[in-house]
């Protein structure tokens, strides 16, 4: 294990503001052997994750970052004097995840699956820079066509749209549902 | 539709409405994201088979739900409406005696199943994101850092194509502030701008009228300086001399008294 590549690794990240990425370590340490690399990050997330520390290394929006574990969350809000972070509406959740599921989508397209119309969801989200305008459909109108972005990757700690939760994942939580009910 | 409720508030009433046996309870239409999830909510709560579902039944329920409110208000309840429209509709295609072929084909129902499967989709994927994003903030990051220096080389950003229509609105609306200022810039006399001009011939003797011209605050007032340098060279005040094409004009002062000026050639 190359102990030093390993602390080099964990000064860059430490001082990386966005997740840091493998080309951009590349791009600083120059050319080294993947598979070392490979092993000194996972070495490094390895290390916070057991040790009885704070803080911890993840995965996340394609990168590496440093944050606090979850279970030390009331303390971090004692010091910073906040109650509870807010969290999305229900209304843009809804929004949100058919976006994400079915992008690139037409707010027309969104609205037809939820039933309901969905303005005002997509301008809180385009707000929070959680969903993007990428062009207009080559359809009647011309409708503008939205997407997720990386911030929304971050957000609920995915490290890609791969990460979301997959079709037969859910198809498993309506068979359970459906065996309650029944 | 777009309430925004409190997760909070829905969880508790969805606890209280599963307890209940009987119909006794005042169920808010707010509290339903929208009428396909008002129509599972009744579907789950009569225990159907979502792919063989009574429509007489969950009609009625669901009209019912509707009736408790005093009056529909058309901007927020209109998707309601629609949907009962569509139950009402699928009922009547039922009761319509079809050919059993098609009959077997295609279920007048199938609509509303694929929407409501759909939606359950959406629904479970929603409470799988909540999860994460419970998680998340509970994870806390740095969010401020030093400035790191980068002298010479700009960072390229990726923007999207509302950022740039909202740098362009920001960037209008200054600008339309400055042009606010020079609507509002003070009126200016042509007879004061003469006399303002022939003062500071008397105490410079010449003027470079190109540097006079830009220093003028506005372009009104510049514009008002050029048209009163013609009257003043046609009432035969000033001499104005023009060496080269696009280069300063040179102003003085005509001495009336003596006609014979050092300046031989003069354009009037």
């Amino acid at each position: 294990m190359n102990e030093q590549l390993k602390a080099i690794l964990e000064v860059l990240i430490f001082i990386s503001q966005e997740p840091l990425t493998i080309s951009k370590i590349k791009e600083v340490l120059g050319e080294i052997p993947e598979e070392e690399l490979e092993e000194a990050l996972q070495s490094l997330v390895a290390d916070y994750q057991q040790g009885q520390r704070g803080i911890q290394v993840i995965k996340s929006g394609g990168g590496f970052i440093f944050t606090t574990k979850p279970e030390y969350d009331q303390w971090v809000r004692r010091l910073l004097q906040i109650e509870k972070k807010t969290k999305l509406s229900s209304a843009a959740l809804e929004t949100l995840s058919i976006i994400a599921y079915h992008q690139p989508i037409t707010q027309a397209e969104i609205s037809a699956i939820r039933g309901v119309d969905s303005t005002y969801s997509l301008k809180t989200l385009l707000q929070k820079k959680l969903i993007k305008i990428v062009g207009r459909k080559k359809a009647p109108g011309n409708p503008l066509v939205y997407r997720t972005t990386e911030k929304f990757l971050q957000y609920f700690g995915l490290n890609s749209l791969d990460d979301l939760p997959k079709e037969e994942e859910i198809a498993k939580i309506l068979e359970e549902e459906k065996e309650t009910v029944s | 539709m777009e309430q925004e409720i409190q997760e909070l508030q829905e969880n508790q009433v969805e606890t209280q409405v599963s307890q209940a046996t009987s119909d006794g309870y005042q169920v808010k239409l707010e509290i339903f994201e929208g009428p396909l999830d008002l129509l599972l909510f009744l579907i789950r709560k009569k225990k159907i088979d979502i792919h063989d579902i009574p429509i007489a039944v969950i009609t009625r329920d669901y009209l019912e739900y509707l009736e408790k409110k005093d009056q529909i208000n058309l901007d927020r309840e209109a998707e309601f409406l629609l949907i009962a429209a569509l139950l009402i509709y699928i009922k009547s295609q039922m009761l319509l005696p079809r050919e059993q072929e098609a009959a077997r084909e295609d279920d007048p129902r199938q609509i509303l199943v694929d929407r409501l499967l759909e939606y359950q989709k959406v629904k479970i994927a929603c409470s799988l994101l909540r999860e994460k994003e419970e998680d998340q903030l509970q994870r806390w990051r740095r969010t401020f850092l030093p400035p790191v220096a980068r002298p010479d080389e700009l960072d390229l950003l990726e923007v999207s194509l509302f950022d740039l229509a909202e740098t362009f609105f920001l960037i209008l609306k200054r600008k339309e502030k400055e042009n606010f200022q020079i609507i509002r810039g003070k009126d200016i006399s042509a007879e004061e701008k003469m006399k303002e001009m022939v003062h500071y011939l008397e105490k410079h003797g010449s003027m470079d009228f190109l540097e006079y011209f830009e220093n003028q605050e506005t372009l009104e007032e510049a514009l008002v300086s050029f048209f009163c340098l013609l009257e003043l060279i046609k009432n035969h005040t000033v001499i104005a001399v023009q060496e080269q094409l696009f280069q300063t004009i040179r102003v003085w002062l005509r001495k009336t008294r003596q006609p014979s000026h050092p300046h031989g050639s003069s354009h009037e």
